[in-house]
C-alpha cells in the first residue's frame, strides 16, 4: 500500500468562502449586507504583506449554511482593465449559485431584489434547478436556485458517460483530429453509440 | 431501428417518452441502466410546445445519445433521421 493510499478519507464539507477583488466598497456592503440582507460576520484590516501588496480589507458576508461570500478592497489602487466585466458567456460563466429550501423563495427573493432596485436579468428552469439572475455592483454574475429534485446514481452515471464522451473528442481533437468536437451532436453520438451497444447485447 | 435517442429516466424528460408512446412509429423500450431508447425505422420528430418543455431543457434534451443525423432543432421543432 502506497503512502497516499494510507490517507484517511477527508471529505470536502462544503464551502466556507469564495472571494473576489472589489473597488466599490461601499456600494459592496450596502449591496450584500443592506438589500440582500446577508450579515456581515467578519472583516479583516491589514499592512500589505507580502511586500508589494497593498494595503487591504477582506470581510465576509454569511451566506447561509456555514458559507460566507468574502472580498478583498485594495487600499489606493484601481480595477486593472482585464478585471472589468464584460458581455459574454466566458465573463458570467464564473458565478454565484445560493440555494433557497423552497421554489416560493424564489418569488419572494423577486419581489425582495425589484423592491431594491436590482435589475432581474431573467429567471428559468433547467434540468434539476431553477434560477433567477442578477449582478451585484461590481457585475459579478449572482444566482438564486432551487432545487427540483435530488440528484441520484442515475445522473451520476449519465454525467460519466457524457464526459467521458466530451473528453476522448478533446483528445481527438488535441492530437490534430479538427473535426472532432465540433459541435455537441458529437457527445450525443458518442454517447449513443455506446448505449446502442449494450441495448444490442441485452437482446 | 434507424433512428434512436436515449432519454435518462427521470421526470424532467419524461415527456419525450410519454409522447414518443403516442406515435404509431416509435417503439420505446427499457429501461437499461437508467435510460429508456425511443427509436424508429424512419425517423423522430418532436414538437418543443408538445412536450411542454422550456428552452434550457429542450435544449438538451438529446443529452441521453442519439443514433442518428439531426436536420432541424429549431426552438421548436426537432427532427432526426437515419444517418
Amino acid at each position: 500500500m502506497s503512502q497516499l493510499e494510507k490517507l484517511p478519507p477527508t471529505p470536502i464539507h462544503g464551502v466556507h468562502h469564495t472571494a473576489r477583488p472589489t473597488w466599490k466598497l461601499r456600494e459592496t456592503v450596502e449591496f450584500y449586507r443592506d438589500k440582500l440582507g446577508l450579515p456581515l460576520v467578519h472583516a479583516i484590516s491589514a499592512r500589505g504583506w507580502p511586500e508589494g501588496h497593498p494595503d487591504f480589507l477582506h470581510f465576509f458576508f454569511d451566506s447561509g449554511n456555514g458559507s460566507t461570500i468574502a472580498f478583498f478592497y485594495y487600499i489606493g489602487t484601481t480595477r486593472p482593465e482585464q478585471l472589468k466585466p464584460f458581455p459574454s458567456h466566458f465573463y458570467t460563466a464564473t458565478h454565484t449559485a445560493w440555494q433557497v429550501q423552497h421554489l416560493s423563495d424564489l418569488d419572494i427573493w423577486r419581489q425582495r431584489l425589484e423592491a431594491n432596485g436590482v435589475d432581474l436579468r431573467y429567471q428559468t428552469r433547467h434540468e434539476i434547478i431553477e434560477s433567477i439572475y442578477f449582478s451585484d455592483p461590481n457585475g459579478y454574475p449572482l444566482e438564486i436556485t432551487y432545487q427540483l429534485r435530488p440528484m441520484t446514481s442515475m445522473d451520476a452515471d449519465d454525467a460519466d458517460r457524457t464526459l467521458r464522451a466530451g473528453m476522448a473528442l478533446e483528445d481527438a481533437r488535441k492530437a490534430g483530429d479538427i473535426t472532432a468536437f465540433s459541435c455537441i451532436d458529437d457527445v450525443w453520438r458518442s454517447k449513443g453509440s455506446e448505449l446502442a451497444a449494450l441495448w444490442e447485447a441485452r437482446t | 431501428m434507424n433512428v434512436c435517442i436515449f432519454v435518462l429516466d427521470v421526470e424532467e424528460f419524461a415527456p419525450l417518452v410519454l409522447c414518443a408512446r403516442q406515435m404509431p412509429t416509435t417503439e420505446v423500450t427499457g429501461p437499461c441502466q437508467g435510460y429508456l431508447r425511443i427509436a424508429s425505422s424512419s425517423h423522430l420528430e418532436f414538437s418543443r410546445k408538445q412536450l411542454g418543455f422550456k428552452p434550457a431543457v429542450w435544449y438538451g434534451a438529446l443529452t441521453g445519445g442519439l443514433v442518428g443525423h439531426i436536420v432541424e432543432f429549431s426552438r421548436d421543432t426537432l427532427r432526426i433521421e437515419a444517418t
